[in-house]
């Protein structure tokens, strides 16, 4: 070892450009992984609390125009659901397609009649209010600024609902707009009509009608943790009385969830170029050092190192060179991941905030890496300088003394 | 063989082929070396000396012929066992000192111990004890091009016997070096002989340092064509024709 460790001496500048070349894929994988797992993280979190939860129980399957079943929860059901440890928040809902008027001008959209208290734990919606205040009492409704803006709404108006469900038929009901919330998502904000759910359920005539229950599983931080919403959907199914279905959260944002099959193996692939990159150096690096040594390996050869001894220098110079620079890459990618998240996140540039309005984030990114990421960074980083070094290794190893002896550099 | 041979070769041939093109290196080597020897093998420039010393230590096979070092045949070895047994049975000294640069001299001549798996503590007394008895104990520490020529080869000379080999096989070890420091090499190598009863088989083309062997061979163009024992000074003319 200590001869491997002087070898690296002889060629500083290369030894430099060898543990470069393990540090910066390193560094940048790491980086990266903060990246998408941010953006991961916000999509995730924007898409089950905005909309989906972590998972859902449903009356049954989606009806023919994309309504929603409306059942009632056997009795007794909810409380056993609130007992449960792995269940940190229950909130039902009742959502219903319904054509909104006010003045002369109408727009279809979508009643969704929530529990107030319980949203207001989990949805960025009461914090996003523009104009006037979030739903605090029954026939009261906030809407998004772009439905507004459409129907000529302001706060204090009266806003007309008319349901049209297939199950419960029509149902007509007054409500005054006592908020106007500035939307994530554009769509959401010219759709979206929030009511208290007793308001919601006057419209179809029915106690205890709803459509979902939206459940928040406790542990889940992130997209990462998407086992533990498959567990507890599972273990829900086999509790709930027949014919409820259980969602989880990639059935009920499967555009987020494909985005998110996909985000893992494209960094992959794109860290993948860098890691060849890196290995290309190292693989010169280490000819061109065995070219140079030719002869003195050959002599240490005739002295009697085995093929193995020498195969092993070369390694361990490789290895040290690149486990060193891997492991401060992957640890330096790790403190700027730690510190852009200290001072508050990345506020992102415009037309990259636009992308991340899009999936209803803020264009602030928060970076999160993982002890695995850092980890396995450094070490993906390590196996490709290893698989570089074997070949000059290799040729060393097999070096015929006599004729290295003879080898002039 | 007697229990006192170390090495000994029988009808060695090398031939190197390139292109389609023979050229006969050895023709038929015959030889025992006996344990204390202190041989030279004297010879001009393509007669075979290093050839002969590179079969004889296992850094190269035969074209037909045997080797046998110890009683053991080199042919049946692999070149793994080959390496072992040149790590544990020969020391080597060449031209180029071939002193590893990055080692400091103490690590140069502990370094086939190391090979070996020897304790640090163990090959470091050692190594001091033989560079002691070479007088150069003083460079211990320094890296070798900070040494002359002459002080690299003697470096070169603990390398070889520090792990007491069965032989030393020296391949033309004073061909860098002035006169002056060529005969104290020589007389080094004798002095390790006398001493150590190490066994010695060098090759020279400078007939001046062969009065200091017990034995001299005159290789001429691939054959010994002279063996001859007893001290030096040897018959100048017979030499100089053979040499």
């Amino acid at each position: 070892m200590r001869y491997a460790l002087r070898s690296l001496r002889r060629a500083r500048r290369r030894s430099l450009y060898t543990f470069l070349a393990a540090f910066y894929p390193a560094l940048i994988l790491v980086v990266m992984f903060g990246f998408v797992a941010g953006e991961l993280r916000g999509m995730f979190e924007s898409a089950t609390k905005l909309e989906t939860g972590h998972l859902q129980i449903r009356g049954g399957e989606e009806l023919p125009g994309g309504a929603l079943p409306i059942f009632s929860l056997p009795e007794g059901v909810l409380e056993e659901l609130g007992r449960r440890g792995d269940l940190k928040l229950l909130t039902l809902r009742l959502d219903l397609p319904a054509l909104a008027s006010a003045g002369s001008r109408s727009l279809g959209v979508v009643v969704q009649g929530v529990e107030p208290k319980r949203v207001s734990e989990i949805s960025p919606i009461p914090g996003l209010i523009s104009e006037g205040r979030y739903l605090a009492g029954p026939g009261e409704a906030v809407v998004g600024e772009e439905l507004a803006e459409l129907l000529d709404l302001r706060v204090g108006d009266t806003l007309v609902l008319l349901s049209a469900h297939p199950e419960a038929g029509m149902g007509a009901g007054a409500v005054r707009v006592v908020g106007i919330f500035r939307a994530p998502q554009a769509e959401m904000g010219r759709t979206v009509v929030q009511v208290p759910l007793e308001t919601a359920r006057r419209l179809v005539r029915r106690e205890n009608a709803i459509t979902s229950v939206v459940a928040f599983v406790r542990g889940v931080e992130g997209p990462w943790d998407a086992w533990r919403i498959s567990r507890t959907a599972k273990e829900l199914k086999e509790f709930l009385p027949e014919g409820l279905a259980v969602k989880g959260f990639q059935e009920l944002a499967p555009e987020v969830a494909v985005y998110m099959r996909i985000a893992r193996p494209v960094l992959a692939a794109f860290s993948g170029i860098f890691f060849v990159l890196g290995g290309l150096v190292v693989l010169n690096s280490f000819y061109l050092s065995f070219l140079e040594r030719t002869r003195e390996l050959g002599v240490i050869r005739a002295l009697g190192a085995s093929r193995r001894w020498l195969m092993g220098a070369v390694m361990g110079e490789a290895l040290f060179l690149a486990g060193s620079g891997a492991a401060l890459g992957a640890l330096l990618g790790a403190g700027v991941v730690a510190l852009v998240e200290h001072l508050g996140g990345l506020r992102m540039p415009g037309a990259y905030s636009e992308f991340l309005r899009a999936f209803g984030l803020e264009p602030i990114l928060h970076l999160r890496v993982t002890p695995w990421e850092v980890l396995g960074s450094a070490l993906a980083m390590i196996a490709v300088a290893a698989l570089s070094a074997w070949y000059p290794a290799r040729r060393a190893a097999r070096l015929d003394p006599v004729e290295a002896m003879r080898h002039v550099t | 063989m007697s229990p006192e041979t170390v090495l000994r070769a029988e009808k060695l041939v090398k031939v190197y082929r390139s292109d389609s093109v023979e050229t006969p290196a050895l023709r038929g080597v015959d030889l025992e070396i006996s344990r204390g020897e202190f041989t030279a093998v004297a010879g001009p420039s393509g007669s075979g000396k290093s050839t002969l010393l590179h079969l004889l230590g296992g850094l190269d096979r035969p074209t037909s012929g045997e080797v046998f070092l110890e009683g053991r045949a080199l042919s049946s070895l692999s070149s793994e066992e080959l390496a072992r047994l040149r790590l544990e049975r020969i020391g080597f000294v060449f031209q180029s000192y071939n002193l590893i640069p990055v080692l400091t001299v103490l690590e140069n001549v502990a370094f086939v111990l190391e090979l070996r798996g020897v304790p640090k503590k163990e090959r470091e007394r050692r190594a001091r004890e033989i560079l002691s008895e070479l007088g150069i104990e003083k460079y211990a520490d320094q890296f070798p091009h900070r040494l002359s020529g002459g002080e690299q080869q003697r470096v070169a000379v603990a390398r070889a016997v520090v792990g007491a080999p069965a032989i030393v096989l020296a391949d033309e070890p004073t061909a860098n070096l002035d006169g002056e420091n060529s005969r104290a090499l020589i007389d080094l190598m004798r002095r390790l002989n006398d001493s150590r009863e190490t066994t010695f088989l060098f090759a020279t083309h400078d007939s001046r340092l062969l009065d200091r062997a017990k034995r001299l061979l005159i290789l001429e163009d691939g054959r010994i064509t002279a063996d001859r024992a007893g001290e030096g000074p040897w018959d100048s003319v017979q030499v100089t024709q053979g040499a």
